[in-house]
């Protein structure tokens, strides 16, 4: 069963940055285009982020979650393009339905916002090894268990998608239906998720104990397998985003005040 | 090493009324191999469960009488506390991966981390339990790309790492197949051969009876024998609690087989095997 862990160790400049650094990148990437309300800073925030993904190695990596996210934004300008309130300039008229400016202006903010978050994201989930996550996070206080489900995630959905296959192909040895028109499909929904949410309650009881005899509540404090060595550039940068955050955060005040 | 004192243990889950665990006596010696055997629903997991105090620690419940790990009584502390003392793995391999760790290696270095062993112990730790678990091969696998006996291994190394006295397996080999089972027999005599008390439950009854030392024989909560393999594979009374005797010594005893000198028929692939090639 193949985790679905989006990290790979490519021995980049990003590999060796900081978690903490990585994350704070991704608070400066959403705080300061929202601060000082200038798209084009998103649109720089996108670039730079996909030239350090390119410089990763990891930018194919993105595909996948640019394919799921896509469709929605399709989706978006579409549905905004044609149908917006306050959609008065034509700019595209394909016979019973026209494109408003207004609508797809509107679709390519909500657009751009998205990509600057998906690859604001990809830039520490990438580049960053899970474990270095929960390190990072529990050596700045915060609890394992919100480390751990974060992490673990990643790894048990296959476990479940395998679980639902194997339901779904038991459920079909015993006549049932689960494919065809969308009102067959919807019959077989509820007899094929009940099985899967039951096993999965008993999966995390397991689980659950499995963890509680390997020490996970442990009250000691915690020691780490791994050394992070980071790369000498981390402290710099994650000092250089913090100015800047602040500053934009500082500068969006005195505009309101002044 | 630790001693295992266990007295009247009586254990009832919450909402239920029948007892799982009644009226539980026994000893059990510091690097004693004891197999656990019964039908279903007899108390075995339970009765695994409250050596490590997740009964009724985790799972509450009415509890009577008392466990004693040395002279610490089980339910007067926490399982965290207790699980560097008592080890504990569990049927299914992939429900103790922990889902948060790339490697094997860092899987088994889990436990060790949440207590705070330092780095340069934990490695020794982890490479001697991947040594003795024959998987330091797999030691940069993804745990969840190894085979089930592989990931169960590497689950009780993940344990073995916690240099726990005691070691309790609930039916560990119940989903795998033959070669995995095999894997795992081979690597528990190591650890009782290590001198770690191990306490294993288990339904294939020709492999508990090679490797036990005594065998525990509970039914509806209760223990209704408590012996050596010879002794209670003797009884006349197995099928009435649910359980068959090993195939080698059902054989014998078909054929009048004893084991010279002796009033036991044998238990073993090796005792019949010499027996049969004597005849």
């Amino acid at each position: 069963m193949k985790s679905l862990s989006l990290y790979e160790d490519k021995q980049s400049f990003l590999n060796g940055l900081t978690p903490g650094c990585k994350a704070f990148y991704i608070i400066a990437a959403l705080v300061i285009p929202a601060m000082l309300g200038n798209k084009l800073i998103s649109i720089g925030f996108i670039v730079l982020s996909i030239l350090l993904l390119t410089q990763s190695k990891v930018i194919r990596r993105t595909l996948p979650i640019l394919a799921v996210s896509g469709f929605v934004l399709i989706t978006v300008i579409i549905i905004q393009g044609l149908f917006r309130a306050g959609n008065e300039t034509v700019v595209l008229d394909l016979g019973p339905v026209a494109f408003y400016k207004e609508g797809l202006i509107f679709a390519a903010d909500i657009a751009i916002n998205v990509l600057n978050i998906i690859f604001a994201f990809c830039v520490l989930v990438l580049t960053t090894k899970p474990s270095d996550i929960i390190e990072s996070m529990v050596s700045r206080g915060f609890s394992p268990r919100i480390g751990y489900v974060f992490v673990s995630l990643f790894q048990l959905i296959p476990q479940m998608t395998e679980r639902m296959s194997t339901i779904t192909d038991a459920q079909r040895s015993r006549g049932m239906e689960t494919e065809g028109s969308l009102l067959i499909r919807m019959k077989a929904f509820i007899p094929l998720i009940s099985p899967v949410i039951m096993s999965s309650f008993i999966d995390t009881k397991e689980r659950a104990i499995a963890l509680e005899v390997r020490g996970f509540n442990s009250k000691e404090k915690k020691s780490f397998l791994n050394v992070f060595h980071a790369n000498a550039a981390s402290r710099p940068i994650y000092w250089i985003l913090l100015i800047a955050t602040v500053a934009s955060v500082v500068w969006k005040l005195v505009m309101m005040f002044a | 090493m630790a001693e295992i004192k266990i007295e009247n243990l009586k254990y009832r889950y919450p909402d239920t009324k029948e007892l799982a665990l009644d009226g539980i006596t026994c000893d059990i010696k510091p690097g004693e191999f004891i197999g656990v055997i019964g039908r279903n629903g007899s108390g075995k997991s339970t009765f695994c469960q409250s050596l490590i105090g997740l009964v009724p620690n985790f799972y509450r419940g009415a509890y009577g009488g008392k466990v004693f790990i040395d002279d610490i009584e089980v339910r007067n502390v926490e399982v965290d506390e207790l699980c560097q003392k008592v080890g504990m793995v569990f049927q299914n391999p992939f429900n103790q991966v922990t889902g948060s760790k790339l490697t094997v290696y860092e899987e088994i270095a889990f436990g060790l981390e949440n207590f705070g062993i330092p780095r340069n112990e934990m490695k020794k730790r982890i490479d001697d339990a991947l040594e003795l678990l024959d998987i330091a091969k797999y030691r940069d696998r993804a745990p969840f790309d190894l085979s089930g006996g592989q990931m169960q291994r590497m689950a009780i190394a993940s344990i073995i790492a916690m240099n726990p006295e005691i070691i309790v397996l609930d039916e560990p080999t119940s989903q795998l197949d033959p070669q995995g089972s095999e894997e795992v027999f081979k690597a528990v005599a190591k650890l009782s051969e290590k001198g770690i008390t191990v306490i294993m439950v288990e339904h294939k009854i020709e492999k508990i009876a090679a490797y036990s030392d005594r065998i525990m024989l509970l039914d509806g909560g209760k223990l209704v024998a408590f012996d050596t393999p010879q002794e209670i594979f003797a009884r006349e009374d197995l099928a009435e609690h649910g359980v068959v005797a090993p195939v080698y010594t059902r054989i014998c005893k078909d054929l009048g087989l004893r084991v010279p000198g002796t009033d036991y028929y044998p238990v073993t692939l090796d005792e019949a095997h010499k027996l049969l090639a004597c005849k």
